[in-house]
């Protein structure tokens, strides 16, 4: 009997293709796990089996009947609920209300919430997990192993059949981990069906009956317990092609002077982070989401504080406390959330691209016609569609905005750029161009980090790569012949 | 023909169609209502209340709120009240330390938001009652009386005699800031932290700066109205302008400054001050009981905010 059973299911956004026919069997009272590199398509498999996309091609069927759940809501009330990467919890309610948001109906007297009947049952469920804690607790003061379990605890109030857990150890302790893996093993032995997403790859072989691959989007096969281990896991995960767009690279450029040291740096999500960028070079950062990639571009960039460590841009000790520091020192950041970090909605595309300008070039009223005429002169770098100065940079496409973004820190003339994931979400024709772009940055002489999820993109830019775990660097290497399996056996955290 | 597509596209132009229908609604209800003196009538009660709403637009835009506007009026009153009365000042020095002290309370408040992160509405709200305390210990609770008459006359006059001097200094406020938002960096600034601040930030704008130039904006506004006031009253009451926020913010928000921030225009913002005044003037003509005012005024408010949504829905899909 399967749980769930997926048929040609195809979610899309835009032109970009997130699933492709995807096929999956899901046996019932068995833990099945999905694998796959950041941005295979994962979470929209999950998002679309939970209702929260309700626009995909394809069909679901749950015990037998199709599905097609069109809120997340709906889907929990079929019985399938979903344990998410990061639970949100009213943290002002107590554990039992967080327990039965929503759903109190049956301990509800004439207006009035029954606590004390709701609570015995919310204490059974909690007893069930071996929770220590009570339902009385106030959730905000729970620890990230015991909000997991009120996650749980509330599938089990909604009589959950199918559970999926979205990597749920991410932000555990490996004793809170051994804990959620017991209370797994129950809800098995329960009869309840687990999907389980983990990048921990030694997790999910101890703990799956059956495994599967995701790459690009499409579903690379699907093996039982014991039929796969973790060298063959990756090389389904990874193994694309290279993109054509990315040239080979000339990896001589150790005579060229060093623009941008960083030595020991610390934060709050990094640790001892060292490293050079130097003239002409593009120096990859990898690792796994949350690895701390971001928070130490953004440290580099003064927007957020480091505690440690120091920063010299060509040969010279700086102090950077903000954004306006850094740019002071010739250092750009196009930041991987374009909409929150990148530009303003309520400004069109000259005035974003005009707005770090007005400082540096000392301007102290709006000149439209220099303003137009600077988006006129980075646009043919740039080809932004439609080419407008006016037209609002809300209403761009992923790929034109990232173009916008691209050129205000162009236009700063910066030394030093720092790209976040840069074609995060962007359409294939737009990414080479972005591409073409950077690549234009590095003969003029430019120092340039690009952080990406994306092995083959830091493969195809970068002459060096560094590669982060869990906060700190696992190491670095140049970027000849290296293979994406190499990358990703660090990514994972593994030193050899 | 394309200019005035374009000019009857703007927010601002339903502001102003929704004024002219107010006035030739009681126009017709009452011929009276058009005679120039009435008309002189509506833009002078609307002086007050548009010169708050134009400092508080500013405000508005960077995402912001300004309830201390009321009590820094008061302060700026009996400030300028006893530096003219027991200090004896020239009427032009005085009016100077009350914009001064407008901007010094509007730093306050820039300080309290910017600076130490507060909420807008809680840190403007603390020092609503505060700056209000303040007014009263300036005065041990007592109006300052008998305002000199070349003061009175300076702000409270007639051009030419004909035009009402506090309609210029409104007219003059408001180009000054149009010009600030529509044409300076400081302008775009402000648009640009109400459109998105952390955007702005890594920008290398100076939100500090920019937010408090806004607040001192806010406190020229407060200040100018307060000297206005007391012009026009000879006297000044440490409890004068209570209430007035709620008409400033009312203003801005029908002219079309969005209160969610990023949005606003000071053009607008005037229209609104107006309609207002036009409205609650005609309500007086007709002989309305003052007491329904209130409620025309807080229908015209939920309707205003009702069409931005629609607006916003239309403009979505086009």
């Amino acid at each position: 009997m399967d749980a769930l059973k997926l048929r040609h299911v195809s979610k899309s956004f835009g032109s970009n293709n997130v699933l492709k026919d995807v096929n999956l069997d899901i046996e019932a009272g068995t833990l099945h796990s999905i694998v796959g590199e950041n941005g295979a398509g994962k979470s929209t498999l999950l998002n679309i089996i939970h209702g929260v996309y309700s626009d995909y091609n394809g069909e679901v069927d749950l015990f037998g009947n199709t599905v097609h759940f069109k809120s997340p809501f709906e889907a929990i009330k079929a019985g399938i609920s979903k344990v998410h990467q990061e639970i949100q919890i009213a943290p002002d309610l107590t554990v039992g209300e967080n327990i039965a948001l929503g759903s109190e109906g049956a301990y509800v007297r004439g207006g009035l919430l029954d606590r004390k009947k709701l609570y015995a049952r919310t204490d059974e469920l909690l007893d069930r997990l071996g929770c220590k804690f009570r339902s009385n607790a106030r959730a905000g003061s729970l620890t990230v192993g015991d909000i997991h379990m009120v996650a749980i605890a509330k599938s089990l109030y909604h009589d959950a059949k199918v559970i999926s857990f979205d990597e749920p150890t991410a932000a555990m302790s490996d004793r809170e981990a051994e804990i959620l893996f017991s209370v797994i093993k129950d809800l098995l032995a329960a009869g309840i069906t687990i999907l389980y997403v983990s990048h921990r790859l030694d997790e999910v072989i101890t703990l799956s009956d059956k495994i599967s691959v995701l790459r690009d989007g499409e579903v690379m096969g699907t093996w039982d317990r014991g039929h796969i281990d973790k060298q063959t896991m990756i090389e389904r995960m990874v193994g694309r092609e290279l993109n054509t767009v990315l040239q080979e690279i000339d990896i001589a450029t150790s005579d060229q002077p060093v623009v941008l040291k960083v030595q020991g740096l610390t934060g709050d999500r990094f640790r001892d982070i060292s490293f050079e960028v130097r003239k002409g070079e593009v120096l990859g950062f990898s690792g796994l989401v949350g690895a701390g990639r971001t928070e130490v571009a953004e440290a580099i960039f003064g927007a957020q504080p480091y505690h440690s460590g120091t920063i010299e841009v060509n040969g010279k000790p700086v102090t950077i406390r903000s954004p306006r520091d850094a740019m002071a020192h010739g250092i750009a950041l196009v930041p991987e959330d374009r909409k929150r970090h990148g530009f303003v909605r309520n400004l069109d595309n000259k005035m974003n691209m005009y707005l770090p300008l007005f400082e540096k070039r000392k301007a102290h009223t709006v000149n439209k016609s220099k303003i137009t005429e600077n988006f006129a002169a980075m646009q043919e770098a740039l080809n932004i569609q439609p080419n407008d100065p006016n037209y609002m940079t809300v209403q761009l496409s992923g790929g034109n905005q990232q173009k916008i973004i691209l050129g205000k820190w162009l236009a700063t003339s910066a030394d030093i750029l720092i790209f976040d994931e840069p074609t995060k979400g962007i359409d294939v024709g737009a990414k080479a161009e972005i591409y073409l772009i950077i690549g234009k940055l590095v003969e003029a002489g430019k120092a340039v980090i690009v952080i990406s999820s994306e092995l083959p993109e830091v493969l195809g830019l970068a002459h060096r790569i560094v590669v982060m775990h869990e906060g700190r660097k696992v190491t670095e290497l140049v970027n000849d012949h290296l293979e994406e399996k190499t990358i990703l056996h660090y990514a994972m955290g593994a030193n050899q | 023909m394309t200019a005035i597509r374009q000019l009857l596209q703007r927010r601002e132009a339903t502001t102003a169609v929704a004024l002219l229908l107010v006035v030739i609604v009681f126009s017709i209800l009452n011929p009276l209502y058009l005679s120039g003196g009435n008309l002189v009538d509506i833009i002078d009660q609307a002086t007050i209340n548009g010169l708050l709403a134009i400092g508080i637009t500013f405000v508005i835009i960077t995402g912001g709120i300004d309830l201390s506007v009321g009590a820094t009026m008061a302060i700026v009153i009996v400030v300028v009240g006893q530096l003219l009365t027991t200090g004896g000042m020239n009427p032009v020095a005085a009016a100077l330390c009350g914009i001064v002290l407008g901007i010094l309370l509007g730093l306050v408040n820039g300080v309290l938001v910017a600076k130490l992160g507060l909420q807008p509405f809680i840190a403007t709200l603390a020092t609503m009652s505060a700056f209000r305390g303040v007014a009263y210990i300036i005065t041990g609770g007592y109006p300052v009386l008998d305002m000199p008459p070349a003061f009175r006359a300076m702000l409270d006059g007639d051009l030419f005699g004909v035009i009402p001097i506090a309609i210029l200094i409104l007219l003059a406020f408001a180009v000054v800031g149009h010009f600030i938002l529509t044409k300076s960096r400081t302008g775009v600034y402000i648009f640009a932290i109400g459109g998105n601040e952390e955007s702005t930030r890594l920008s290398g704008v100076d939100i500090f700066r920019n937010k408090a130039i806004a607040y001192a904006l806010c406190g020229v506004g407060a200040a100018l109205a307060g000297m206005v006031l007391l012009a026009r009253l000879g006297t000044g009451e440490p409890a004068a302008g209570q209430g007035y926020e709620l008409n400033a913010i009312a203003a801005a928000a029908i002219g079309g400054t969005s209160l969610a921030g990023g949005k606003g225009s000071i053009v607008g913002t005037l229209l609104g001050a107006l309609l207002l005044s036009a409205l609650r003037v005609g309500l007086v003509v007709q002989g309305v009981d003052s007491f329904y005012q209130f409620i025309a005024t807080g229908a015209i408010i939920a309707f205003a905010a009702y069409f931005e949504i629609i607006r916003d829905r239309i403009n979505v899909k086009a």
